[in-house]
C-alpha cells in the first residue's frame, strides 16, 4: 500500500511540545504537512510558561527536513495560535487538540481553581481553537479535528472529577461538530489514548510506560487526520497497541403505555428488560435514540383501562379453543342440581335424571353453562388467565348470564370452546366485563352460545362507554301468565357445586361468614336453572326442546331452604320472568327472559366430505369442489388411496387454508382425505390459497413457506415432516376423480386479483379529490413492495402531488415491505405500527413523515374501488402475471446483478474490504467470488481465511436485500462457514446492493 | 445422616454394533455377573437391583436380573433416556446412603437398533416437545436425525459466538478415536485423523457422520455398598463416591431461546457446581473425566459447562491438548460415546467402570498416571444431567 502522505496539508498540534502532541507533530511532518507545534512550555499542571519545549519540537522537524513554526499561545487564546498557522502557511486542515494538563484531586478536596483551570484548558481551550479554525475549513470543504479525550472520562477515575468532566465534553462537541460539519467534509473524531507522558509518568509503573508510548497511538490520529479516512464522529481507545472504537450501547428498554401513569412497581418489575443487555441495541445517531418512544405516539392512542382491565389487550381477544366434553351422568347431575325430578314419578322431569328413559333422556337447556363454566375455572385453577384482566376473583360478581342453544343439546357430546371478550364497560366506579363463549360440536356445528357479564369491583373510572344502560326485558304491569312456587331443599347448593363451581362459599359456613353471609348462600346460577325449569313447565308443557336462549340479572342472594316464586309473562316467543324469594319484595333474578322455538331445532346434518356450505363467508364460493384447492385435494385423496402404506405415518393433519378459506383433512390413520375439520388432529397447517397451490405444485417449498411466517403449524410440528409424500402426487387421473369433480381453476373474478396497482389508483384518485393533502403533508413517500417486488412513489410535496410506479431520487421517506403486507394494510386489515414493530415495515429517513399517512384510513373505499376497476380493465392482464412470476423465479437472476454492484461498491470504496480483515470466499451456487483488501475478485482465491457456501441463491439474495440476517441464514444451515467464521460477521458490504 | 457409599464391583460387556450381540438379558446378566464377582460378593447380598434401559418393554429389567438370581428382591426399572444408566447408580447410591441396604447393583444395558434414534409413541405427546419448539424457533427442522441437529445447533450457535472452526470438533473425536483404540471394550478400535473425520459424510453442519456417536449394544453394571459391609467383607481402600448430584431443566433451557441452553448446558453447569460444592473439591483437583460426548459438539460444551475451560476458549483447550494424556485433564480415556459406543441405558454405568479402573490403576495402556479423583458427566434430553465425583486414598 502506498504511504498515506499529508503534502500541503497544515496541521496544528496543540500541546505539541512533549509526550502525545510531540509525537504528532514529528510523524505528520515526516509524512509532508507542514506543522504548527503549539506548546505554552509549561508544566504538566498548568505552571509556567517558556517557549523551550515548542522550539525543541520544530527544530527536530527543520532538521529531518521538514516545515514547522512553533506557537507559545495559550489554548484558550485559539484565534492565536489558526492565524499563526494561517501567516505562515496560509491555511489550517488539521487540527489536533492535544493540550492539557492536571489537577488532580479528590473531590472532597477540589478547589474551583482545580476546576475551573481544568475547565479553560480542556474544554475552553478545544472549543477556542476549533472555532477559529471552523470557518476556514467550511470554506474550503476540508477538515480533520482530532479531540483528545481519555478514559477517566469515558468511565471515571478517581481523583479525576474536573478531568473527567471535561474530556467528556469534548466527546460530545465533537459528536455534533461531527454531524454539522459532515456536508463540508470536515470530520471529526476524538481519541481516549493511554500513553506514558509527563501527564502520566508520575502514577503508572516505567515498565507500563515503555508499552504505552506515544508512538503507538499517532498512527491511528494520523490515519484520521488522512483525506482517505472516511470516519467522522467516532470515539477510540488507543495505546499500547491497541486501537478499537466505542459506541453507545442501549439495553432492549421497557415500552410503558404513556396514556396512563407509569409507577416505580412497573419500573422496578421492567429492571431486567430496563438495564438488561441481552436485547440491546446500538442506536447512532438521535433518531434511532428516538424510535422506541415514536412507537409510543402510536400506542398512546389507547381504548382506556387501567391497573386492573386493559382494554387494549384484553377487548376483543380470543382464547385458544379449548375442548371438554360430558355425558348422561353430566347431565342428570345437573338437572338434580337444579331441582329437577323432586317428585321421581314426573315423567317429564325424569326425562331429564334417567338415560334409560322410554322416550329418550333430554337435556336441560340451561346445562348449556356448564361445560364452558367448567372450562373457565380450570382455567382459572391453572392461572391461565386473559391478558389484559388482572383482576383476582375476589373483585368479581356474577352480574348477568346469557345462554342459548341452536338444537336440543346432545346427552353426550364433545364440544370445542371458542371465548372472545366482547364488551368491556366503565360503570364508573366499577366495570363490566363480556365474555363471550361458543360451543361446537364435534361435527364443528355450532351448538351453544354464552354470554357472561361479569361486575369488577373498583375495576371502573378509565372514562370509557359505560355500555347499555336501560333495562331489558321488564315484567308488563299485568298480572303474570304464570307462577311457579318451589321450596328449595337446604342441601341443594351442595348438590349443585358437583357440576362444578366449588366455590367454598356455596359449601362452607365458616366462608360464607367472612364473606358476611349467615350460611352458605345458593349458586345464582343454580336459581338460574330453576327458573328455566319453571318457564318450561308453564310453557313447553315439559319438553325443554323448544327451548331457545335464557338471559337473567342476579340481582340478589338466595339461600337453600327459602322458596323461589317465578312470575312469568308471555309475549310472542319470549317469556319475560322474575324470580322473588318468597315473602321478599325484593328481585332475586330482574330483566329476564326465555326466548322459545316454534317448533323443535333439529341438529345439522354431519358435514360431508362434499363441498362445504357457503358457511366459510364471502370467499366460500370459490374453495368449493371446483375451485383448486378441492383440486389438490382430491389428487392427494387419490394418492392416499392408492399408496395404503402411507396409513404407517399415523397421523391427522388438519389443513386450514385461507383467502378464501377452507378446511381440509389428510387422515393418514384412516387413509382418508375429506373437507372440513378434523376431531382430533395431530397437526394443523395454516396456510392461504395461494402458497399452498405453490406447494402443493412443487413450486414453493414448505420449508420456506414456514421460516418465511407463511405456514403456520401447530400441534405436532415433527409429524410435518412426515409430509414429504406430497411432493410425489400426480395431478389426478382423468376420470379417477369420482370423489371430487374436477374442474378448470375458475378464472380471476371481475375484479382480478386485488394488486398494489388498485390501491395506488385509490390513493391517487384520493389525493386529487384532496388537493390540500399536499401542502399539509409536505413528504415524497418513497414505497418499495417486495416479493414481489415493485416500487411506488406518492409525492405529496410537489405541484399537485402525484401517484406512479418507479424510484425517485431524493425521497424523504421511504417504506418498505411485502406487498402481501401491504395489501393487508390497505385494506386496514394489518396495523401499520404492528407491522413497523414487528418488522416487517421498514421506515427509512424521515420517521416521523410516516405518522402523516394516517390519511390513508381516510380514503373513500368506493371511489378507491371504482379508480381500482378502472385500472383492472386496462391493466390486469399484466399485472397477474406479473404477480404470478413470483419471488422464487426472479431470485437465481439476481445474482450476477449483485455481483457487479458489489465489484463497484468495492472499488468505489476501498475502505470497505479491508474492515473485513481477510479474504472472504464465497460460493453461492456456481458464483464463485472473493473480497478482500484488494477489492472483489471472481473465482476462488487462494489465499482465503473463510470461504462461505450459500446452499441456494435465495439465501443470498435475501442477505443482500437484507430480508435475512447471516446468523439466522447460518443457523437454519443456509450458509456453511469453512475457516474463520469471525469474518462471517462483517458482511455489512453486502447489504442493500441492489 | 448420609452414609459414605463405595464402589466395590464393576462390569461391561465388549460393546457391539446392531445385530451384532447378544440379547439384552444376556449382556446384562453378563456384565452383572462380571462386576459381583468383582467385588467379590455373592449374588445373595444383593439386596436390590436397579436396571436401567430405554427402549424395552416393561420390566426387561427383571428379565434380566433373573439370568443371574432369583433371589426376590426388589427390581427397579429406570428410564431417564441417554441418562438412564447414572440414574439408575444414583438410585443405588441413595439407597446405600440413606441406610435402606447395605449392598445393591446397578445394571444398564441396551439393545438398540440401526440407524438415528427415534421416537417410538406417536399417539401421545413427544417428551422433548418443549425442546424441539426451542430449536424449530432457532433453526426449523430439516430430515437429520433430531439429536444430531440439536447437538450440532448448538454447535453452530457456539461457533457464531466465539469463532471456532469446523475442525475443532473434528479434532475431538480425533482424540475419541486415539483412546479407543487402546480400549478392548470398545466398538471402535481404529483411529482416525481429523482429515478422514472431515471427510466423512455431513449429517448436520458442523458435524460428520463421525463425530456423532453410534447406536450401541452394550450393558455394565456397578455394585454399591456401605462402609460396614466393606469392612466386613474384607475389601479395603475401595473406590467411593465423594458427591453426586442430578439436575433437570432449568427455565434458561427454552427461554430465551438457545441452542447451547436447550442442550443442557446450564443443567451441567449448576450439577457440576453442586457436586464440586459438595465434595469441596474443584476441577483443579480432578485428573480424569468421563463426559457425554455423544457428538463432539457436546464435549466442547461440556468442557466450559463443568469448569475446565473457560467460556469461550474450549478451542484453545482442545488444540493445546489439554484434554488428553500429557494435558490438564484425560476425558474420556475409554474413547467416550462417540468411539466406545453409546448403549442408552448402559452409558452411565460403562462410565462409572472406566473411572473405578483408572483411580484403582488397573486401567492397562489407558492408565491416567496419578489418577486420585475422577468425574463422570452423564446427560439425557429431556431432560437429566448426573454427575457423580470418585475418590480413592
Amino acid at each position: 500500500m502506498a504511504d498515506l502522505r499529508f503534502d500541503n496539508r497544515v496541521a496544528i498540534v496543540t500541546g505539541g511540545g512533549n509526550g502525545l502532541g510531540r509525537s504528532h507533530a514529528l510523524f505528520l511532518a515526516s509524512r509532508g504537512a507542514k506543522v504548527v507545534v503549539n506548546d505554552l512550555g509549561g508544566g504538566f499542571k498548568g505552571e509556567g510558561k517558556s517557549s523551550a519545549a515548542a522550539d525543541k519540537v520544530v527544530e527536530e522537524i527543520k532538521a529531518a527536513g521538514g516545515q514547522a513554526v512553533a506557537n507559545y499561545d495559550s489554548v484558550e487564546d485559539g484565534d492565536k495560535i489558526v492565524k499563526t498557522a494561517l501567516d505562515a502557511f496560509g491555511g489550517v486542515d488539521i487540527v489536533i487538540n492535544n493540550a492539557g494538563i492536571l489537577r488532580d484531586t479528590s473531590f472532597q478536596k477540589m478547589t474551583d481553581q482545580d476546576w475551573d483551570l481544568i475547565m479553560k484548558v480542556h474544554v475552553n481551550g478545544a472549543y477556542k481553537v476549533t472555532k477559529a479554525a471552523w470557518g476556514h475549513m467550511r470554506d474550503k470543504g476540508y477538515g480533520r479535528i482530532i479531540f483528545t479525550t481519555s478514559a477517566a472520562g469515558i468511565y471515571g477515575n478517581f481523583g479525576q472529577a474536573n478531568y473527567s468532566a471535561a474530556k467528556l465534553a469534548l466527546v460530545g462537541l465533537m459528536q455534533t461538530l461531527a454531524i454539522e460539519g459532515k456536508k463540508k467534509n470536515v470530520f471529526a473524531n476524538a481519541i481516549g489514548p493511554i500513553a506514558g507522558s509527563r501527564m502520566t509518568e508520575t502514577v503508572l509503573p516505567p515498565d507500563l510506560i515503555a508499552a504505552l508510548k506515544p508512538e503507538f497511538v499517532t498512527p491511528l490520529v494520523a490515519y484520521l487526520c488522512h483525506e482517505s479516512c472516511e470516519e467522522n464522529g467516532g470515539t477510540f481507545e488507543v495505546g499500547g497497541g491497541f486501537m478499537g472504537k466505542l459506541r453507545w450501547e442501549r439495553a432492549e428498554g421497557e415500552l410503558f403505555r404513556i396514556s396512563r401513569a407509569i409507577t416505580p412497581e412497573q419500573v422496578k418489575a421492567s429492571w431486567s428488560k430496563i438495564a438488561g443487555f441481552e436485547k440491546a441495541t446500538h442506536p447512532s445517531d438521535i433518531t434511532a435514540s428516538m424510535q422506541p418512544i415514536l412507537g409510543n405516539l402510536g400506542t398512546a392512542k389507547t381504548k382506556g383501562g387501567n391497573e386492573l382491565i386493559d382494554l387494549d389487550l384484553a377487548l376483543g381477544y380470543e382464547a385458544q379453543a379449548v375442548e371438554s366434553s360430558y355425558d348422561e351422568r353430566d347431565v342428570a347431575l345437573y338437572a338434580l342440581g337444579v331441582g329437577a325430578a323432586h317428585d321421581p314419578l314426573d315423567d317429564a322431569d325424569l326425562q331429564t335424571v334417567y338415560e334409560l328413559h322410554g322416550e329418550g333422556m333430554k337435556v336441560l337447556p340451561t346445562f348449556g353453562v356448564v361445560p364452558i363454566l367448567n372450562v373457565m375455572m380450570k382455567n382459572a385453577r391453572e392461572g391461565k388467565t386473559i391478558p389484559g384482566l388482572n383482576y383476582g376473583f375476589d373483585r368479581v360478581l356474577h352480574g348477568e348470564q346469557y345462554t342459548e342453544v341452536k338444537y336440543p343439546l346432545p346427552t353426550h357430546a364433545k364440544l370445542t370452546h371458542k371465548v372472545r371478550v366482547k364488551d368491556i364497560f366503565d360503570k364508573g366506579k366499577n366495570a363490566l366485563v363480556v365474555t363471550s363463549s361458543t360451543s361446537y360440536d364435534e361435527d364443528g356445528n355450532e351448538v351453544i352460545y354464552n354470554e357472561l357479564t361479569t361486575f369488577v369491583r373498583g375495576a371502573g373510572g378509565w372514562g370509557g362507554e359505560r355500555g347499555p344502560s336501560a333495562d331489558i326485558n321488564v315484567p308488563p304491569t299485568r298480572a303474570p301468565d304464570a307462577v311457579m312456587s318451589e321450596k328449595i331443599p337446604e342441601n341443594q347448593a351442595l348438590l349443585y357445586r358437583l357440576s362444578g363451581d366449588w366455590n367454598p362459599l356455596h359449601a362452607d359456613p365458616s366462608f360464607a361468614k367472612n364473606f358476611g353471609f349467615q350460611k352458605p348462600i345458593l349458586h345464582g346460577l343454580c336459581s338460574y336453572g330453576i327458573a328455566a325449569r319453571h318457564v318450561i313447565k308453564s310453557f313447553c308443557k315439559g319438553d325443554p326442546r323448544l327451548f331457545k336462549s335464557i338471559k337473567a340479572r342476579f340481582a340478589d342472594t338466595v339461600f337453600p331452604g327459602e322458596t323461589l316464586k317465578t312470575e312469568m309473562w308471555k309475549e310472542g316467543n319470549k317469556v319475560i320472568f322474575r324470580c322473588r324469594v318468597e315473602g321478599k319484595e325484593k328481585d332475586a333474578i330482574s330483566n329476564a327472559a326465555v326466548e322459545l322455538y316454534e317448533k323443535i331445532p333439529t341438529r345439522p346434518a354431519k358435514k360431508a366430505a362434499a363441498p362445504a356450505a357457503a358457511s366459510a363467508g364471502g370467499g366460500a364460493a370459490a374453495a368449493g369442489a371446483g375451485s383448486p384447492v378441492a383440486m389438490i385435494f382430491s389428487a392427494v385423496a387419490h394418492h392416499v388411496d392408492t399408496h395404503k402404506d402411507l396409513t404407517k405415518i399415523a397421523k391427522v393433519f388438519q389443513f386450514n387454508i385461507t383467502d378464501p378459506s377452507a378446511k381440509w383433512v389428510v387422515d393418514l390413520k384412516e387413509g382418508k382425505v375429506y373437507e372440513g375439520a378434523a376431531a382430533k388432529a395431530d397437526t394443523t397447517l395454516e396456510l392461504s390459497q395461494s402458497d399452498w397451490l405453490a406447494m402443493a405444485t412443487g413450486q414453493a417449498n414448505p420449508q420456506k413457506l414456514y421460516f418465511g411466517g407463511k405456514l403456520k403449524i401447530t400441534g405436532d410440528v415433527m409429524a410435518s415432516q412426515k409430509l414429504d409424500f406430497l411432493k410425489e402426487v400426480k395431478p389426478p387421473p382423468a376420470g379417477a376423480a369420482a370423489s371430487a369433480p374436477v374442474a378448470a381453476p375458475a378464472p380471476a373474478g371481475e375484479l382480478g386479483e386485488f394488486l398494489p396497482v388498485h390501491v395506488f389508483a385509490g390513493m391517487r384518485d384520493h389525493i386529487e379529490k384532496h388537493p390540500e393533502l399536499v401542502a399539509k403533508v409536505a413528504t415524497v413517500y418513497q414505497w418499495k413492495l417486495t416479493n414481489p417486488e415493485s416500487y411506488w412513489i406518492l409525492d405529496l410535496k410537489n405541484g399537485k402531488g402525484k401517484v406512479e410506479e418507479g424510484k425517485v431520487d431524493k425521497p424523504d421517506t421511504t417504506m418498505e415491505l411485502t406487498q402481501a403486507d401491504f395489501l393487508d394494510m390497505s385494506a386496514g386489515k394489518a396495523d401499520p405500527q404492528k407491522l413497523y414493530f414487528g418488522g416487517k415495515l421498514k421506515i427509512g429517513g424521515n420517521l416521523m413523515a410516516s405518522q402523516k399517512l394516517e390519511f390513508l384510513k381516510s380514503i373513500d373505499k368506493e371511489a378507491a374501488k371504482a379508480a381500482a376497476m378502472k385500472v383492472t380493465a386496462q391493466a390486469a392482464p399484466k399485472a397477474t402475471s406479473a404477480a404470478a412470476s413470483g419471488a422464487g423465479a426472479g431470485a437465481g437472476s439476481k445474482v450476477p446483478e449483485i455481483l457487479k454492484a458489489l465489484a463497484d461498491r468495492l472499488a468505489k470504496n476501498a475502505g470497505l474490504g479491508k474492515e473485513i480483515g481477510g479474504t472472504l470466499q464465497f460460493q453461492v451456487g456456481d458464483h464463485k467470488f472473493s473480497v478482500s483488501a484488494n477489492g472483489f475478485a471472481e473465482g476462488l482465491n487462494d489465499k482465503r481465511d473463510a470461504t462461505l457456501t450459500f446452499k441456494e441463491e435465495g439465501a443470498f439474495v435475501d442477505l443482500v436485500e437484507d430480508a435475512s440476517k447471516e446468523q439466522d441464514l447460518f443457523m437454519h444451515g443456509q450458509i456453511r462457514v469453512d475457516g474463520n467464521i469471525q469474518l462471517a460477521k462483517k458482511l455489512g458490504f453486502l447489504n442493500k446492493l441492489v | 445422616m448420609k452414609r459414605s457409599v463405595n464402589v466395590i464391583g464393576v462390569g461391561m460387556t465388549k460393546f457391539a454394533k446392531p445385530g451384532a450381540s447378544e440379547d439384552y438379558h444376556e449382556m446384562a446378566s453378563k456384565a452383572g455377573r462380571a462386576a459381583l464377582e468383582d467385588a467379590k460378593v455373592p449374588w445373595g447380598e444383593i439386596q436390590q437391583a436397579y436396571a436401567g434401559y430405554v427402549y424395552g418393554d416393561s420390566t426387561c429389567g427383571q428379565r434380566a436380573i433373573y439370568e443371574i438370581g432369583l433371589s426376590g428382591i426388589p427390581v427397579f426399572n429406570v428410564n431417564n433416556n441417554c441418562s438412564t444408566g447414572s440414574t439408575a447408580l444414583m438410585l443405588a447410591k441413595q439407597a446405600v446412603e440413606g441406610g435402606i441396604v447395605e449392598c445393591a447393583i446397578a445394571v444398564g444395558f441396551e439393545k438398540m437398533e440401526k440407524g438415528a434414534l427415534g421416537s417410538k409413541f406417536s399417539d401421545r405427546a413427544n417428551p422433548l416437545e418443549k425442546h424441539a419448539m426451542v430449536m424449530n424457533d432457532v433453526q426449523g427442522f430439516t430430515q437429520a436425525p433430531g439429536a444430531a441437529q440439536m447437538f450440532g445447533g448448538a454447535g453452530r450457535e457456539y461457533r457464531w459466538k466465539y469463532g471456532t472452526k469446523r475442525e475443532t470438533f473434528a479434532k475431538i473425536s480425533e482424540k475419541a478415536r486415539k483412546h479407543a483404540s487402546n480400549n478392548p471394550f470398545a466398538l471402535f478400535n481404529q483411529v482416525l485423523s481429523v482429515e478422514e473425520i472431515m471427510a466423512s459424510e455431513e449429517v448436520f453442519d458442523p458435524l460428520t457422520r463421525f463425530q456423532c456417536c453410534p447406536p450401541t449394544c452394550g450393558a455394565a453394571a456397578a455394585v454399591l455398598c456401605s462402609d460396614d459391609f466393606a469392612k466386613k467383607h474384607g475389601i479395603v481402600n475401595p473406590v467411593y463416591i465423594a458427591a453426586q448430584a442430578m439436575t433437570t431443566d432449568y427455565p434458561s433451557s427454552f427461554e430465551p431461546k438457545s441452542m447451547i441452553k436447550m442442550v443442557g448446558y446450564d443443567m451441567a453447569k449448576e450439577c457440576a457446581k453442586k457436586v464440586y460444592d459438595e465434595a469441596g473439591l474443584g476441577p483443579k483437583d480432578v485428573q480424569v473425566v468421563e463426559l457425554h460426548d455423544c457428538f463432539t459438539a457436546n464435549e466442547l460444551l461440556t468442557y466450559e459447562a463443568i469448569g475446565l475451560a473457560n467460556e469461550g476458549e474450549a478451542e484453545k483447550f482442545i488444540w493445546e491438548g489439554q484434554n488428553t494424556y500429557g494435558g490438564k485433564w484425560v476425558t474420556n480415556p475409554s474413547g467416550g460415546l462417540l468411539s466406545k459406543g453409546h448403549p442408552l441405558g448402559a452409558t452411565g454405568l460403562a462410565q462409572c467402570t472406566e473411572l473405578v479402573w483408572q483411580l484403582r490403576g488397573t486401567a492397562d495402556k489407558r492408565q491416567v498416571p496419578n489418577a486420585k479423583v475422577a468425574l463422570q458427566h452423564n446427560l439425557g434430553l429431556g431432560g437429566a444431567c448426573v454427575m457423580t465425583m470418585y475418590r480413592r486414598n
